[in-house]
Parts: structure tokens; sequence; C-alpha cells
């Protein structure tokens, strides 16, 4: 059921990414796609009634043996997470360039509307 | 850009040190608490981002100028790979733990513990931040045809 919404989320971003006619509504809509990938990612890595993957100070209690074993069966996987942070960061990179390219044009052509740039002007 | 009214640049004359504080505490107790490198360094760069709404660009661009930004920038990169080229010449492998393992333990759950990855957590929130300081200040620099 999860998986459900966040397929819903994605259709949502690809909607406004393949319709509209505004270029900033555009780059919305990639943004929605892209959160809804990483979502994705993160909800792969989920245990039911799992615990956060941080070891604090309930884990090292004085007197307890086998921390990594208690920490391996009690939370959710961390390896996604770690993955998707990277990813994060990227998307934040590319769409700084996206947002950018997206001045240049409106500086170049006085108009957001993707329908009236036709012509490559020399 | 211009800045704003009286009331938005006395509040935030106050406020922006807090946001700065708050992005070190993240970047420094990265290996304790949720956070590290990436969000400290975006908070960071945020306290600058309000500085440049409230009181306009040149004032920003005196506080950090653009050859200090860029310098910064180099050695927060140039500090991750030395860390890393370290690991090579006291242990015997590149990004290897050699303060964890061989010099400084500390204890668990403190400040001081966990090696090298405190220090590589300073250097990349010194470079996040300062690249996204640069990339804002740029994208204001090049919108022509308003203040």
């Amino acid at each position: 059921m999860p998986y459900a919404l966040c397929f819903l989320l994605f259709m949502i971003g690809l909607y406004c990414a393949v319709v509209k006619k505004n270029m900033v509504k555009i780059v919305i809509g990639l943004a929605v796609m892209e959160y809804a990938v990483n979502l994705f990612l993160i909800m792969l890595g989920y245990r039911t009634g799992g615990a956060a993957p941080i070891i604090d100070k309930t884990y090292l209690e004085p007197g307890t043996t086998q921390i990594t074993a208690n920490f391996i069966n009690t939370s959710v996987d961390p390896l996604p997470q770690a993955l998707v942070l990277t990813a994060i960061v990227i998307s934040l990179g590319s769409l700084a360039l996206i947002i950018s390219i997206c001045i240049r044009i409106y500086e170049r052509y006085g108009t957001f509307d993707i329908t009236e740039i036709r012509r490559l002007r020399g | 850009m211009k800045g704003m009214t009286i009331i938005v640049k006395t509040v935030s004359s106050w406020v922006k040190v807090f946001i700065f504080l708050f992005g070190i505490n993240i970047v420094l107790f990265g290996h304790l608490t949720p956070g590290g490198g990436f969000a400290g360094g975006v908070i960071l760069a945020a306290s600058y981002v309000l500085l440049m709404l409230a009181f306009g660009r040149q004032f920003v661009e005196e506080n950090l100028p653009l050859g200090l930004a860029s310098k910064l920038d180099c050695i927060g990169a140039f500090m991750f790979a030395l860390i890393a080229i370290l690991g090579i010449v006291f242990g015997g492998s590149f990004f290897l733990n050699f303060l964890f393992q061989k010099y400084l333990s500390g204890q668990a759950l403190h400040l001081v513990s966990a090696g090298t990855i405190p220090l590589l957590n300073i250097a990349i929130g010194i470079k996040v931040g300062v690249s996204l300081f640069l990339v804002i200040l740029m994208l204001s620099i090049s919108c022509k045809g308003r203040e």
C-alpha cells in the first residue's frame, strides 16, 4: 500500500513535467519525481516495529553483550538511507543547473512559455 | 538587490548568529546525531542567504568576498583529500581511520570519538556551505533588468 502511494506521487510529477507549459512548473514536476524515487528507496529498507539505526546510551548499558547482534535484530536498514543522502545532494546540484538555464532562457526570450520558444536565434 | 525594511533588518541580525551556531552544531556532532556534513553545510549557507535577502547583495559581498569564498571551497576539498591520503602514510590503506586505530581512540558517545570522521564532516560542511552560497550569489548577480 505505501508503494502504491509512492507510485502515485511519481505519476503526479510525471504529469506536471509532460503537460504543463510554464517552465518553472516543469522543473517542479521533476523535483516531485525525485522526491518519489528517494521515498521509495527508503521505504524498501523498513522493518516492521524497527527502531532508527542510531546507537545511543540504551545500547551501551554496562553489562550487555552482543551490541552488534542487538543492533542488527532491532533496527531498520541504514544502507538505503546513506545512499539516498548522496542522491539528494546530487539532485540539489542538478536542480541548481536547471534553474540557471531557466533564468538564462527568460533573459533571452522574455517569456517562460515553452510554446513560444521555437527558433534558435543566432 | 536592495534590502528590506528596518524591522526585517533588526530581527535578522539577531537571528543569524543562532542559525550559524545551529549549523556548526549539526556539522560537529555528525557522528553522534543525525546530520553530518551535507545537512550542516546547507544550514550554514542558509544563514548567509538570510543576510542577502535582508540587507542586499552588496553587504554580503563585502562580508564574504568572492575570492575568499573560492579559497574556502578549495580548502575544504583539499582537507578531505589530505585526510584520505594520510591514511596511506600512517596505516596501510586509503581512507584508513588511523586516529581511531592508533593514536586517539576516545570514549564512545563523546565528542572526541570515531577517529577522523568529525574532521571529514568539518571539511564537507565548509565545502557544501560555501558552494551553495556561491551558487545563490551567482544566480542573484545574473538577474539583469531588476534591482
